[in-house]
C-alpha cells in the first residue's frame, strides 16, 4: 500500500478509537470525555500489544502535525461574541496573559527545582 | 447558497496550508496559523455577512477530527513511557501546582478586574483542554460556548509567551520546559513544545492531561477560595 493509503487506514483506526470511547463514555457515564478516554484506550492497547506502533504510527503523526487546522472552526466562533469582545476584551487579555505568565512561571521552576533537588540527593 | 459551507471549509484549508508555509519559512509569532487564518476568516465573515453557523456547517468535520487527532498523543506517550516514569516525581506535582494557580489566579485577577460571575466562571476552567474546560465551565457558573473561545485564546498566547517565559527564566531542562507548556497552554502549547524537541513535546502531552484530569477533580474544592 502507498504512504496515502496507509496513513488513511491508520487515521481511519484512530476515528474508530475516538467513536468507541464516546460510545463507553455514554455507556458507562464516565466522567470524562472521550479524548481523555481515547488517550488511554489507545496506550493501553498498545502497551498490551493488541495494537503494534508501526500499525498506527505514520497516521497519528499526520494528525498531530495538523492539529492547528482542527482548532481554527473553534476560533473562528470568536465572531459570535463580537459584543462581549468589545465590552470586556481588555480584561479577558489581561486575564489570560497575566494568568498564562504565572502559571508558566510557577510550573517551570517548581520542575526545575525539583530536578535540582532530586539531582543533588 | 448551497455551496458556502463548502466554500468555507476549502477556503480554511487552503489558507491554513499557506499560512503553514508562510510560518515555516518566516517563523515570526504573528505569523503563528492559530493567529493569522482566524483573524482572516472572522473578517471575511464580518464583511461578506455570512453567519457563523454557514461556515461551521461546513467545517464541522475539521472540528470532529480534533479528537481523533488528540487521541493520536497516545503515541508519543508510549513512545516515551520510560522517561515520563522516569520522570513523573518532577511532573506531577509541577502540574498540580500550575493548574491550581491556573484556576485561582484567572478567578482571582477576573475578579480584581470587576469582571460579572458568569465571565468569571467561563474563565476559570481556560487553561484545560477544551471538552473537559466546558464541561468544568458548568460547574464553576460559566457558559460552555465563551470557554470554549476562551481557551483557543489561552492556547494562541500561551505558546506565543511560552517561549518567552522560557527564554527569560532561562528554563532550559526538557522537562520543565514541556510541564510549563502543557499545564498553562493545553493542546496548542503541546504543539509548540513539539517544536523544542520530542521528549519537550511529549512532557507537554502528558502535562496536558494531567492539568485536565487535575483540574476537573479539584475545582470543586477550590470553588469557596475562588467565588
Amino acid at each position: 500500500m502507498n504512504r496515502i493509503g496507509k496513513s488513511a487506514v491508520q487515521i481511519a483506526i484512530l476515528c474508530g478509537l475516538a467513536f468507541l470511547s464516546n460510545f463507553l463514555v455514554a455507556q458507562f457515564s464516565l466522567p470524562l470525555p472521550g479524548s481523555v478516554v481515547g488517550i488511554a484506550l489507545l496506550f493501553g492497547l498498545l502497551q498490551l500489544g493488541v495494537l503494534r506502533l508501526e500499525w498506527i504510527e505514520s497516521g497519528a503523526n499526520l494528525l498531530l502535525a495538523e492539529l492547528l487546522l482542527f482548532f481554527i472552526p473553534s476560533a473562528v466562533g470568536v465572531v459570535q461574541y463580537r459584543s462581549l469582545l468589545f465590552s470586556h476584551g481588555i480584561a479577558i487579555l489581561i486575564v489570560v496573559v497575566a494568568g498564562s505568565v504565572v502559571i508558566m512561571a510557577g510550573s517551570g521552576l517548581l520542575a526545575t527545582q525539583l530536578a535540582w533537588t532530586r539531582r543533588k540527593s | 447558497m448551497n455551496s458556502l459551507p463548502w466554500l468555507s471549509l476549502v477556503a480554511t484549508v487552503a489558507l491554513y496550508a499557506g499560512a503553514k508555509r508562510l510560518y515555516t519559512k518566516r517563523p515570526r509569532i504573528y505569523f503563528s496559523p492559530l493567529l493569522t487564518v482566524p483573524a482572516l476568516l472572522a473578517s471575511l465573515l464580518l464583511t461578506t455577512h455570512i453567519s457563523y453557523d454557514t461556515y461551521h456547517s461546513g467545517t464541522q468535520w475539521l472540528n470532529l477530527m480534533l479528537q481523533p487527532a488528540t487521541i493520536a498523543f497516545a503515541v508519543p506517550l508510549y513512545k516515551y513511557r520510560h522517561l515520563l516514569k522516569k520522570h513523573a516525581v518532577e511532573i506531577i506535582p509541577s502540574v498540580f501546582f500550575g493548574s491550581v494557580i491556573a484556576m485561582v489566579s484567572s478567578a482571582w485577577i477576573a475578579e480584581g478586574l470587576n469582571i460579572d460571575k458568569q465571565l468569571v466562571g467561563s474563565l476559570i476552567p481556560r487553561s484545560v483542554t477544551t471538552p473537559i474546560a466546558m464541561d468544568i465551565s458548568r460547574l464553576t457558573g460559566g457558559v460552555p460556548a465563551v470557554t470554549a473561545v476562551v481557551v483557543i485564546l489561552t492556547g494562541i498566547l500561551g505558546s506565543l509567551l511560552g517561549p518567552l517565559v522560557i527564554r527569560y527564566l532561562k528554563i532550559d531542562s526538557e522537562i520543565a520546559r514541556g510541564v510549563l507548556l502543557g499545564t498553562s497552554s493545553h493542546a496548542v502549547g503541546t504543539v509548540r513544545a513539539f517544536q523544542f524537541s520530542p521528549t519537550t513535546g511529549t512532557v507537554a502531552c502528558v502535562s496536558m492531561i494531567l492539568a485536565a484530569l487535575i483540574t476537573i477533580s479539584t475545582v470543586q474544592l477550590l470553588l469557596p477560595v475562588m467565588i
